[in-house]
């Protein structure tokens, strides 16, 4: 297939091991002398001021060290520029259920838990806001007095001409979708471990050093030194094994603020590890979204037009808030060619712990939403799901209406292998009642064209080192968090200098150590951090070549680097890679007897041995030949992404842009349960265009990974609130898929080849998931002919919606009155939650006690009784 | 969260256990498997000042054929439960309801002692201290009210172990160790149906051996459960169904549903409608009717009341379906 020697082979992760035993060290599993452990103090209150923090009784406890409060560090962050309201611990009020108040240190964590109990905090009750469409309307009370409305961003696109584009639809379909809130439940609890040394000339803390478990850990060095008003220079971050992220830490999280903020204030090292609950409430999950969508068709199924109205219900903070509902919008486009677009997107604030970035960054909600509505159009003109999908395809390379380059475009495929792999064609309509296909499409960025604090500067540098030893360093800011990175990059080094993947080793993620690399999110790191590091690997080869080429005696352009080997191209043997491993001298591969012999006493007694021009060189020799020619052997890669690609002029522009995007179809078989409403997905067919898969297992792992992900979303996964109350905080009641519902996942890799990426490769690990959602809509759809709008499809809507449907049934009731089939909002738990005058007091203004007023009931037992 | 301080006693006899336990009745509790109790623990739903852990009692493990039945130690894990072969040829109900416990490992560490005497639960109750701060504490632990039952003066939290409902279809007796000796009860009577004083074991009492009677060896039985996930999950409805088969006719019907209600109730009325009738849909349906009726789910758990007491009719229909024809394989 490809001339290549280690990509595009099925390497394991060079991690795998330290993982698989148990060896490798998470963040939790380190520790210092003189360790402490902090426990957060967490707000009972959805709204509340301050007013009065006293810790004294805390401290007067025995192994309490200090209590961090708000005061201690005021300086505002956030991830990005325009989103800073956030602070280390509560400064003047809370804003949700959760959020941080104070941080006791202590010599255990069992010390730590009862001081907080000590903590004495008066809080003034204010009137909260758990509604969206509610908060929107807010005049008083607001959730930060810079954001009128309670709107944290708002944005009006208008892209070709909509209205033109609705008139000359044969068919128009419009429908409000909802997408409830669900978050990334990583198996790795976030973990920080922040400590000081002491400057040697002042004696007083100097140098911080923080580990944690994070995506950025140069924005976590920026932002901490905001907060602790210290130079970036000060402050190494340190990323050790990280246990899954997903978007989970892709920002600054409280903990890892709290943790150097009372660190220095200790005056000793600190860990933070959350327990499962402050996960769920440290959060940044995917928003629960109102979709209000309208597409246009042509009987022939040419779309017209899309009018997208999103209403996202953002939580207490910013987070990456502006550029989820810029990413909502923006990749509307990109995926079919939709010449007129309106776009109307409101991130909004309510007293629920904040939203942020989650696998598929902005779009996957809307990607429920338009597939879903996709289907409805196309059966309304009488056409196939596959057909409508392939009569709306992109003409690349080419600029959608919105301003985004397309280059590499595998989605025809995809939608071709797909159909052809489940035999769509055969099959589709002709299952037994009860089951159905369905299909969906979705895409995703390689990487964000602008950075978030925007500049010229690359995204990612990588740095390598060959020593005389023969071994390869390379120094990544990359952060593996499982996705593969490490190996990743240690693939590409080794294709580029041709040696073995054993002789490379990856120093990252380490900011004192490696050359920056902005973060693990967007996609961005193979596509971005392996360009880097094919640029650095180039650059020392060159260099390698230079030498070689002078030893052997012919032009640099006649040097081959292959097979842990130098060879002169003349004597390169025919039949690639393996051949060339084959000719090689048994001893090459290893750095021992006479080579090592040579390297270690250094380059004289090798010129000594010289034997005239050779015709081909171990590696080491190349190396060492190198080294004595050129001094040193170093060489560094930068990649910032081409300005064409960086998208248009419109207020929000910036978000959207990518290099390149990757393509997924899916089609999801499924059967309904006409009687319980259970769905069961009985098989995905996955196709991804990756561009090329370096490492074709990794790839297979990652779109798995993302249709079970999407999965979880599609029928289980559901954050269930009560009045900015989080009702299943954990991981029993959150209900993540276990091994048994998650189906058998064909895999189909497509590679299309990009023209800028590494070796022609895109993203993998995100594009597949959205897919997954609407696929599984569809298919229910095709089983029963219910059309559900509100995800996830638990088994209750699906009754709901099957009952409703059979006048003669006995409807079910649903709390709320939420018909998933026409969702008008968000429901709340059913539970007749009361806060007269116990616990954590609520405002007389807050909707519960409001409620409590009204007509609603509180549920009887006898409910529901025939 | 860690663990509340306590002290551990690990008594080597059941005399032994039985005098430490009445040492100090009501700061004592006993942890078996302590996959219940250990988590609930750190959320300080329990803070007592000694733990005894029973497991060093060679006399509560494994499982005995006497004269009368079986008797079955309450330590005897769910996952031998689940495996035993005479239970699953002779009790076959609460071998499967055993086998839909949890997880495998919590199977493993789980015992039956355990499972009979499961905490009942609640979305506004299985929560962290801080967490139950912000709702003003349930009535179950350290408040005054009921978030989900009208009123709110009672506790309404679900019983959500599955074996039990089980081993009421069997009319399984149990034994209880006290300072005044042993006492052997119905299971039937075992449970308050309250959430918070849930079953007539005293505070100075240990749950010792389960029996099950010769007279229902043999009988047909199934169990279904409601849940979302096809592992871990807690029953959000599960029902037993079991009677002797006699020459295409029904036997001895019993029927008892769990989940639903703050203990495992045995359904009433099932004997009347179903003695002597063959399988029929109608007659099936008739049945889940009756089940359902007995079912008060409320808002304890993420799924709707009216959705777990709907599948408490469906799931006792197809329940007594497949068994009237055992061949046919289950959707």
């Amino acid at each position: 297939m490809s001339d290549f020697s280690v990509i595009g082979k099925p390497v394991a992760l060079v991690d795998a091991a330290g993982k698989t035993t148990g060896q490798g060290k998470y963040t939790d599993d380190l520790s210092m002398p003189g360790l402490l452990i902090g426990k957060i103090l967490h707000s009972s209150y959805p709204h509340a001021r301050i007013n009065r923090i006293d810790a004294s009784k805390a401290l007067a406890l025995d192994g309490v060290v200090t209590v961090v409060v708000g005061a201690d560090a005021p300086n505002k962050y956030g991830i990005l520029p325009v989103g800073h309201d956030e602070t280390a611990l509560a400064v003047d009020k809370v804003r949700y259920v959760g959020d941080n108040v104070a941080c006791v240190v202590a010599e255990t964590e069992a010390i730590a838990e009862k001081a907080l109990e000590l903590v004495d905090v008066e809080y003034e009750p204010l009137p909260a806001w758990f509604d969206p469409e509610e908060s929107m309307r807010a005049e008083t009370d607001l959730i930060h007095e810079q954001r009128p409305q309670n709107i944290e961003k708002e944005y009006h696109h208008v892209f070709g001409d909509p209205a033109k584009g609705f008139a000359e639809a044969d068919h128009v379909a419009e429908g409000r979708y909802i997408a409830n809130e669900v978050t990334h439940a990583a198996m790795e609890p976030h973990s920080t471990l922040a400590s000081f040394e002491l400057d040697p000339q002042t004696g007083k803390p100097g140098r911080l050093t923080v580990w944690s478990s994070t995506q950025v850990p140069y924005y976590l060095q920026h932002k901490l030194s905001i907060v602790l008003e210290m130079p970036m220079s000060q402050i190494r971050v340190i990323k050790p094994l990280v246990g899954g992220g997903f978007g989970g830490k892709s920002e600054v999280i409280p903990l890892e603020i709290i943790a150097a903020v009372a660190a220095r204030k200790a005056q000793a090292p600190v860990k933070i590890t959350y327990t499962r609950e402050e996960v769920f409430w440290a959060h940044r999950g995917r928003p629960r979204t109102i979709v209000d969508l309208k597409t246009g068709v042509k009987k022939d199924g040419r779309i017209t037009a899309v009018a997208a109205k999103v209403i996202q219900d953002g939580g207490a903070y910013c987070s990456y808030g502006v550029v989820t509902i810029l990413y909502s919008g923006a990749l509307l486009g990109a995926l079919y060619d939709i010449p007129n677009i309106q776009y109307d997107g409101y991130r909004v604030l309510t007293n629920k712990p904040a939203c942020g970035a989650m696998r598929g960054h902005g779009t996957v909600n809307v990607r429920f939403a338009f597939e879903s509505q996709l289907d409805e159009v196309a059966r309304a003109i009488g056409m196939d799901a596959v057909e409508i999908r392939e009569r709306n395809l992109l003409k690349p390379p080419c600029i959608t209406v919105n301003g985004l380059r397309v280059q590499s475009y595998g989605l025809p495929e995809c939608i071709e292998k797909t159909a052809e792999r489940s035999r769509w064609r055969e099959r589709k309509g002709k299952l037994p009642r009860g089951r159905g296909l369905g299909i969906a499409c979705s895409h995703y960025v390689s990487g964000a064209a602008n950075s978030i604090i925007r500049s010229d500067m690359p995204h990612s540098t990588v740095n390598i080192k060959i020593d005389r030893d023969g071994g390869v360093v390379v120094y990544t800011g990359a952060s593996d968090i499982g996705q593969g990175s490490d190996t990743m990059v240690a693939q590409i080094a080794a294709e580029a200098l041709g040696c073995s993947l054993g002789r490379v080793k990856v120093v990252a993620a380490d900011t004192d150590l490696t050359p920056i690399d902005i973060g693990s999110y967007s996609s961005r790191v193979t596509f971005m951090n392996g360009n880097a590091t094919l640029r650095a690997a180039e650059a020392v080869k060159k260099q390698i070549v230079q030498s070689a080429a002078k030893r052997m005696g012919c032009a640099p352009e006649d040097v081959v680097m292959r097979g842990d080997r130098v060879w002169k191209k003349s004597a390169y043997p025919e039949g690639g890679p393996e051949a060339a491993l084959q000719a090689a001298p048994p001893d090459a591969p290893t750095v021992s007897g006479r080579v090592e012999g040579q390297i270690l006493r250094g380059s004289v007694q090798q010129k000594r041995k010289e034997e005239g021009p050779k015709d081909q060189m171990s590696f080491e020799e190349a190396v060492v030949s190198a080294i004595d020619f050129h001094g040193a052997l170093t060489g560094t890669g930068s990649y910032a992404p081409p300005v064409e690609a960086r998208g248009g002029k419109h207020k929000g522009a910036g978000v959207g842009p990518s290099p390149a995007y990757s393509y997924s179809t899916q089609v999801a078989e499924v059967s309904v349960d006409e009687e319980t409403g259970e769905v069961t997905v009985h098989k995905v067919w996955a196709a991804h265009d990756c561009g090329r898969a370096l490492n074709p297992v990794s790839v297979e792992g990652q779109v798995i990974g993302s249709v079970w992900m999407g999965l979880g979303q599609a029928l289980q996964e559901e954050m269930v609130w009560k009045d900015g109350l989080l009702m299943n905080p954990g991981l029993l009641e959150y209900r993540s898929p276990s091994a048994i519902e998650s189906p058998d996942v064909e895999c189909i890799i497509v590679e299309s080849v990009d023209p800028e990426g590494p070796f022609g490769a895109k993203e993998a690990s995100e594009g597949s998931l959205a897919a997954a959602i609407p696929a599984v809509a569809n298919a229910i759809y095709d089983a029963v002919g219910i059309r559900l709008r509100e995800s996830p499809f638990t088994p209750e809507r699906v009754l709901a919606a099957l009952r409703a449907k059979q006048a003669d049934a006995k409807r079910l009731q649903l709390s709320g009155k939420v018909d998933p089939t026409h969702p008008e909002t968000f429901r709340e738990h059913g539970g007749s939650l009361s806060y007269r005058g116990r616990g954590a007091a609520r405002h007389p203004l807050d909707p519960a006690i409001r409620r409590k007023s009204g007509a609603e009931s509180e549920p009887k037992p006898e409910q529901g009784a025939s | 969260m860690s663990l509340p301080d306590f002290q551990l006693l690990r008594p080597k006899t059941l005399t032994e256990a039985v005098a430490r336990l009445a040492e100090n009745p009501g700061e004592t509790q006993i942890i078996a498997g302590g996959t219940d109790l250990i988590p609930s623990m750190r959320q300080r739903l329990f803070t007592p000042r000694y733990l005894l852990d029973i497991r060093g009692i060679p006399e509560l493990h494994g499982i005995r054929q006497t004269a009368e039945g079986l008797e079955i130690g309450a330590l005897t894990p769910l996952t031998v439960v689940e495996h035993n072969e005479i239970l699953r040829h002779d009790y076959h109900v609460l071998a499967e309801a055993a086998g839909t416990v949890a997880s495998p490992l919590l199977r493993n560490m789980g015992t039956i002692g355990g499972n009979i005497c499961l905490d009942t639960r609640c979305l506004w109750y299985n929560q962290s201290l801080t967490w139950r701060k912000s709702c003003g504490f349930c009535i179950k632990k350290d408040g005054d009210l009921c978030h989900v039952a009208p009123g709110g003066k009672e506790c309404w939290a679900a019983f959500s172990a599955d074996t039990p409902p089980a081993l009421l279809c069997l009319e399984a007796e149990i034994e209880i160790a006290g300072p005044k000796g042993t006492r052997r009860i119905l299971l039937s009577d075992f449970y308050t149906n309250r959430g918070d004083e849930r079953t007539r074991l005293a505070n100075d009492e240990i749950l010792t051996r389960v029996f099950l009677p010769r007279a229902t060896s043999g009988y047909r039985g199934t169990y279904r459960k409601l849940r979302v996930r096809g592992s871990i999950d807690y029953p959000l409805a599960g029902i037993a169904v079991a009677f002797k088969a006699a020459n295409g006719h029904v036997e001895d019907p019993r029927i008892a549903i769990t989940a639903v209600n703050p203990a495992p109730l045995v359904v009433g009325g099932v004997k009347e409608k179903l003695n002597g009738k063959t399988l029929t849909t109608e007659v099936a349906e008739a049945a889940g009717a009756l089940a359902a009726r007995t079912a008060r789910p409320l808002t304890t758990s993420a799924l709707t009341p009216e959705y777990r007491r709907e599948m408490v009719r469906v799931l006792t229909k197809r329940a007594l379906l497949d068994l009237a024809a055992p061949e046919r394989k289950r959707s």
